[in-house]
């Protein structure tokens, strides 16, 4: 939020140097702005933004490992967003993030001017208590679930792990547990906690490799090795490395149109 | 499917035929035996048409002793057989008939007349099979000349969609806006630079252009274009872009579709160094062995990316270019290996020489 003398810091997340060099160019203009941090990638970025808490980001989309989307996923609520960047397919997903503007590159000055004055006002209506400084979901992979293209699933899952961002590729994982209002991602003999609901979490994924098998369990198909009966009504899932996992009716009916 | 089925047309003129024939056989019959031709007529007609059918059944003899493969006496036997077979079965049918027709008093029932009139049906249904075999042979020969006709024009067609994909795929939006981005930025901080690379990128279309209007470049032509895309690239990615080059003299000489190399390289840095929080070299390798040249493009994976099963759009492109080229003399191979992926072609070597356009046309830059 901007303090009394109404000054904005802000962030920049772009992994190319050239890019940034053009935002602070453009940014010194603004003798209301401060520059905060500079950061060439998305674990840079989430970092920053964590720590710093800045008032506003720039922020590339397509950037190595952690995209402008997932940096935003995992710090949550906070800061007002712009995006930039090349392409225009993601604007959509953009709007529902409630970001306040979308630069395409290349922008000029005037451009960057008139999402400057977007941001103030939308800083101003914070300050001023009418919103919420960025109207976020109150769980950021919901939307981040919802603005997903149809048909398109997640390739990897990111978790924020104290001030480490972990990036888990959705083939490593063997399978997810629910727990209270966490997941549980079981990969490599590792267990990873995630703010979301199962549910949700399980939407993104590839329905032909993740089978929902149980109220509180969703499996990575490739880690099953077996089926046994357990009681009337029910079975017990064997995988790979001999965990085994209870599968409920309705998970052995799903399991069974699959396989 | 039987070709001669296929169009209603082409069966009706095909049993016309035989009809035909079955009136001139009936005339025949009237002339020698004293058969009023209408009674003659209700005989024949349906023994013709009935072998007409029996005839359509020499595609299949045709098919499996085609001409050029098939020993001559094989070829003859099994002509001779299938005859054989066809003949027996027309009289097997014919006599109940003709014995139907003597009962109803159309035509004599006097048995020894019956007798003959089977005999010579016997003999008769055998040359008239091996006509039937002649044309069907003609019909395979016509039909198999469309065909290679139709595949000639087919992939005359998949090389020129193939080579549009590619010019396509050069001009890339996002490169152009992402290039356009950093001018915009060193315009300010170094416009010395700025200028550089308004000029690289310049060059850079200018040869595209070129390049994609013609069949062959030189390799040394297509390595120029790639220098200037990595030159344009590095103003980009900075430090985080590396690049290696080992390419033999001698295969710099040889010629090459335009804008084969590219894609492989803009592949290798979206993997290799966009990809790569830390970026990465692209190694781009030339050498002739073992009588072909070998050209390959690598790059650093990340061990943590998803293998994804299949091929890229890019490298569905280079394959589909070089199949259009020959199938049989061009390879592209991909391996990942030790935290490397590497793309392999491997071309037949031509000299610029040899083509006699050494000249300006195909040396020119």
């Amino acid at each position: 939020m901007p303090d009394a003398e109404g000054r904005v810091t802000v962030a920049l997340v772009d992994d190319e140097a050239p890019a940034r060099s053009l935002l602070r160019e453009y940014l010194a203009a603004h003798s209301d702005v401060v520059v905060v941090a500079d950061c060439a990638n998305g674990f840079e970025g989430v970092k920053a933004l964590t720590e710093l808490k800045p008032d506003l980001v720039f922020l590339d989309v397509q950037m190595p490992k952690l995209d402008g989307f997932e940096v935003l996923e995992l710090i949550g609520p906070g800061p007002v967003v712009i995006f930039c960047t090349a392409y225009d397919e993601y604007a959509l997903r953009a709007f529902e993030v409630h970001a306040v503007d979308y630069l395409l590159k290349p922008f000029g000055r005037e451009r960057l001017a008139e999402a400057l004055t977007r941001a103030r006002a939308r800083l101003g209506e914070a300050r001023t208590g009418s919103t919420a400084v960025s109207p976020s979901p109150s769980r950021p992979g919901e939307l981040a679930a919802a603005a997903r293209p149809p048909g398109h699933w997640i390739e990897r899952v990111v978790i924020k792990d104290g001030s480490r961002v972990q990036v888990i590729p959705v083939e490593r994982i063997d399978y997810l547990e629910a727990q209270d209002d966490y997941v549980a991602i079981q990969s490599e003999g590792r267990t990873w906690l995630k703010t979301q609901p199962l549910a949700e979490l399980a939407r993104g994924l590839d329905p032909d490799r993740f089978v929902r098998i149980h109220r509180s369990y969703v499996l990575n198909l490739e880690r099953l090795a077996r089926l046994e009966p357990y009681a009337k009504d029910s079975r017990m899932a064997i995988l790979e490395n001999g965990k085994e996992l209870p599968v409920s009716r309705a998970g052995y009916a799903r399991l069974k149109e699959l396989m | 499917m039987h070709p001669l089925t296929q169009s209603r047309l082409r069966l009706a003129l095909y049993l016309l035929a035989w009809a035909v024939l079955g009136a001139l056989i009936a005339v025949l019959l009237a002339i020698t035996r004293g058969t009023p031709i209408v009674n003659a007529l209700a005989l024949m007609e349906p023994l013709a048409l009935l072998y007409g059918l029996v005839c359509l059944s020499a595609l299949w003899v045709c098919r499996s002793l085609p001409l050029d493969r098939t020993p001559p006496g094989k070829l003859l036997g099994g002509w001779i057989g299938a005859a054989l077979q066809a003949s027996a079965v027309w009289v097997g049918v014919g006599t109940p008939w003709a014995v139907l027709l003597g009962r109803a008093g159309v035509i004599s029932a006097r048995r020894e007349e019956l007798m003959g009139g089977a005999a010579a049906f016997f003999v008769l249904g055998i040359p008239l099979y091996l006509g039937s075999l002649v044309l069907h042979y003609l019909l395979l020969a016509f039909e198999a000349s469309r065909e290679a006709e139709r595949r000639v024009l087919e992939s005359q067609v998949t090389a020129r969609e193939a080579e549009l994909r590619a010019l396509r795929a050069q001009l890339n939006p996002h490169f152009l806006f992402n290039s356009l981005n950093s001018i915009n930025a060193l315009v300010g901080v170094d416009p010395e630079r700025a200028r550089r690379m308004c000029e690289s990128l310049g060059d850079f279309l200018r040869r595209t252009l070129a390049l994609g209007a013609r069949d062959s470049v030189s390799l040394s032509e297509e390595l120029a274009l790639v220098d200037r895309y990595f030159a344009i690239e590095r103003v980009r990615f900075g430090d985080r872009l590396e690049v290696e080059r080992d390419v033999e003299p001698a295969a710099e000489r040889c010629l090459v579709p335009p804008l084969l190399l590219q894609p492989l390289v803009e592949n290798a840095i979206k993997h290799g160094v966009a990809d790569r929080i830390e970026g990465g070299t692209v190694r781009v390798a030339a050498q002739i062995a073992d009588g072909a040249l070998r050209l390959s493009v690598e790059n650093a994976v990340d061990e943590d990316s998803a293998k994804r099963p299949g091929e890229g759009v890019g490298l569905q492109n280079v394959r589909r270019r070089l199949d259009a080229l020959s199938a049989r003399q061009t390879r592209l191979d991909t391996r990942r290996e030790n935290g490397r992926f590497r793309v392999m072609l491997t071309l037949p070597v031509r000299l610029a020489a040899e083509t006699g356009a050494a000249g300006p046309a195909a040396r020119s830059t």
